[in-house]
């Protein structure tokens, strides 16, 4: 039960790195120096390709800021063995699956799709029978929770 | 002497009084269980045939029970109905005044009593009901119902005859049935005022209801009782009866304890607030698309499969409505507030306005659904044919497969003697077949291989299998008798012994008053359920209206915050995120399929193939 736990854990984490590896990936591609000139300039408008990177680099903040700390609490919540780690991660898995569907008008940007696979694995996974059974169950007492540790960690 | 008071007991107005009910209503009940005879002189007759206007036929002030079964003016089609009249100038109140007499019962001689409603009813149900229940609502302007002022009408009506004399009265009725004895106390009341006091589905004038105590006589002629049932809304068979030794059962020494609800007076064995649903029929087709979302969702993907019932009823809807049966109002029979009166009987000889009035005890609204229209009488259901619990009234209840204590052993000796005869009987027919059987085989292996006597072989290779089958058909059934007379064998030693069998075993659906916790569903959850249907309506006509350039976005957001916060008050919100993450990794998977398609094929493939490979390699290996 324990290692499975630990698993999952670790699963959300690898998840928020690779939230926190694109966003960085989005913010690190934009021309900021030239934004920055530009904004010596005074100039009204931004160029419409660096506008669009820009408004794309935002909009991943917006919609996958929140899950990503919701995944981080989550994760850790699992390492504790606290039930609510389930719903968290069920909830974060849930919004980002939301904003790559519905939020992201076409064509829908690249980095979606993997964001997609590795959604589906997770909600399967969280949705599992043997998943289920740790988290859903009313008898994860602290003895319980010792007595497994000594037997999977 | 003995004799005598045995002889005693046994008259039926001594028995009604005997086990007579003690009821126990809710707090702000305005109407109790009347003499229908005062009633009846009160209304007018009136009937209705096909296509035509009512008309009165006996006014106000003529009518009188006996009168009744005359039924003037009866036709093909035609229905009578008795109306209460509506109040004299003198009685009638303003709305200030009407206001108050609803706060305070001011009945002649009993205590002032309000009636607080319990919360929670539209929050115990989901969206889907609470907007059928809106609909129902508004149904009510369009189909047929009881006008506003009736209840006004016969609380002024009841108030008057109360005052005339208060009385508290059952009409009862004493039958023998297969071995049972069975007392039946019809409850009359004025008006059903469910609706217009307590939320309830319905109003209508006139509300008959019933309590049935089952006897058994000893072989020495001594009287006992065994169960009772009580008259709930449609409810009935084996769900409505309690034995007497059932601890649910509350006595006053010989006495059942009933908790009449509020308003509708559906009879109950506990105390409490009861979540009465009124069913609907969904249209066929969403029915059908209903199974099947369920299976796949429960059955295929194994979704909380643990909650899924396949007897779960998915061709209905169903709005909840609460039955007040608090017990916390007057309570009336042997040693309470009010003691009853003597029954009026309805035998030896049956009153003409029991068997002879077909019609109904108030007012015909013409509801389509039946709810709003007065009840017929005792004998009669609205559609004028005798009503089971009349004719059948051991069978109404589900007793018609339960032999009384006095029978049981015999019926149960019977039935051992009936299966030893046929055992018997059996192992005779067994032996001599089996015989034939054996000579049959020996035949068969006697002209096996002989060309000339290949037909005769196929004819004892056919008889022979025809024969062992059925050998083999009676074997079975010997077997199961002798397990079923063994079986009867132990319970009839039980029950030698004083044991008997779990008072309980025949209720399969037992309806228990809802929850402390579901009573009193938070303010917040409340007042969310009472506002949500129209906050759903508002938003969707908001996002057509302004929302139009996203509207499917905008509608799966507000689609998603609703559920989201009604899973939240309704505490479901763990299985409502596992769902709706099914469903989004569902719709996922075929957008990654549609992008992908072939680059998914080929993993697939490749998958496979390499797992195949592992594994002969694997088996190679050991």
């Amino acid at each position: 039960m324990y290692r499975q736990t630990r698993l999952l854990g670790v699963l959300l984490i690898l998840q928020v790195v690779a939230l926190v590896g694109f966003g960085v990936h989005l913010f690190i591609s934009i021309d900021w120096d030239r934004i920055l000139a530009l904004a010596n300039e005074q100039a009204q408008t931004l160029p419409k390709p660096l506008e669009q990177r820009l408004e794309q680099a935002i909009l991943f903040v917006i919609f996958f800021l929140p899950p990503a700390v919701l995944l981080l609490l989550a994760g850790l919540s699992f390492v504790l063995l606290r039930r609510r780690g389930w719903l968290l991660a069920s909830v974060a898995q849930g919004v980002i699956l939301l904003a790559c569907l519905f939020f992201y008008p076409d064509p829908r940007p690249g980095f979606a799709y993997p964001i997609i696979a590795y959604c589906i694995l997770m909600v399967l996974y969280l949705n599992s029978q043997g998943v289920r059974a740790v988290f859903h169950s009313k008898g994860m007492t602290p003895a319980s929770r010792g007595s497994e540790t000594a037997r999977g960690g | 002497m003995a004799d005598e008071a045995s002889l005693d007991a046994r008259i039926p107005e001594n028995l009604l009084r005997r086990f007579e009910p003690v009821i126990r209503f809710t707090r702000g009940e305005w109407f109790y269980p009347m003499d229908a005879e005062p009633y009846v002189r009160a209304c007018s007759l009136w009937v209705r045939h096909p296509g035509e206007e009512a008309v009165c036929v006996v006014p106000a002030g003529h009518l009188a029970l006996y009168k009744l079964a005359q039924q003037p003016e009866d036709s093909a089609g035609a229905v009578h109905y008795l109306k209460i009249s509506p109040p004299k100038e003198g009685e009638k109140r303003g709305f200030w005044a009407r206001l108050l007499r609803r706060r305070a019962h001011d009945g002649p001689d009993w205590p002032r009593e309000t009636f607080r409603a319990g919360r929670g009813r539209l929050a115990r149900v989901g969206y889907v009901s609470r907007l059928a229940d809106a609909l129902f609502s508004l149904a009510l302007l369009a189909r047929g119902r009881v006008p506003g002022g009736d209840v006004e009408g016969a609380r002024v009506l009841y108030g008057r005859l109360m005052e005339q004399e208060v009385h508290f009265s059952y009409h009862g009725r004493v039958v023998r049935q297969d071995g049972w004895i069975v007392l039946q106390y019809w409850l009359f009341y004025a008006f059903n005022d469910w609706r217009s006091n307590f939320f309830g589905a319905n109003d209508h004038e006139a509300d008959w209801e019933k309590v049935f105590v089952y006897l058994s006589e000893s072989e020495s002629g001594e009287i006992r009782p065994e169960w009772v049932a009580y008259a709930a809304h449609e409810e009935t068979g084996d769900d409505l009866r309690r034995r007497w030794d059932d601890p649910e059962l509350e006595k006053s020494g010989e006495h059942p304890v009933v908790y009449v609800c509020a308003g509708s007076h559906a009879s109950r064995y506990s105390p409490g607030e009861y979540l009465t649903e009124l069913e609907f029929p969904l249209p066929r087709a969403f029915a059908a698309v209903r199974k099947v979302a369920r299976s796949f969702w429960y059955r295929t993907l194994r979704q909380y499969s643990d909650e899924y019932s396949a007897e779960t009823p998915y061709e209905l809807f169903t709005i909840p409505f609460v039955d007040y049966g608090r017990g916390d109002g007057l309570s009336v029979g042997p040693g309470q507030d009010r003691e009853w009166d003597p029954p009026r009987l309805m035998m030896d000889p049956l009153p003409s306005w029991v068997s002879g009035y077909r019609g109904l005890w108030g007012l015909y609204a013409r509801d389509p659904f039946e709810g709003e229209d007065a009840p017929a009488g005792p004998m009669y259901d609205r559609d004028k044919t005798i009503s089971r619990e009349w004719y059948d009234p051991v069978g109404w209840a589900g007793l018609d497969k339960v032999p009384n204590r006095t029978e049981e052993l015999g019926v149960i000796l019977k039935r051992q003697a009936e299966i030893e005869t046929r055992c018997v009987h059996l192992r005779s027919e067994i032996q001599e077949k089996s015989g034939r059987l054996k000579a049959l085989g020996t035949e068969a292996e006697a002209t096996r291989d002989r060309s000339h006597l290949r037909k005769l072989h196929e004819t004892q290779a056919r008889h022979i299998e025809e024969l062992s089958r059925e050998v083999e058909t009676m074997r079975a059934e010997l077997s199961n008798d002798e397990v079923l007379h063994e079986s009867l064998r132990d319970h009839a030693g039980r029950l030698r012994n004083g044991e008997r069998p779990p008072a309980r075993a025949h209720i399969t659906r037992a309806i228990r008053p809802v929850s402390e916790a579901e009573t009193h569903a938070g303010r917040v959850a409340q007042l969310w359920a009472s506002i949500s249907v129209a906050v759903v309506l508002l938003t969707l006509i908001g996002i057509f209206a302004y929302q139009r350039q996203h509207l499917l976005s905008a509608l799966v957001f507000a689609i998603a915050v609703f559920a989201f916060v009604e899973a939240g008050f309704r505490k479901r919100l763990t299985r409502f995120i596992g769902s709706a993450n099914i469903g989004l990794a569902m719709v996922g998977a075929l957008v990654l399929l549609q992008h992908f398609f072939w680059q998914i094929i080929v993993c697939v493939v490749l998958s496979v193939g390499f797992y195949i490979l592992w594994d002969n390699l694997r088996e190679l290996g050991r």
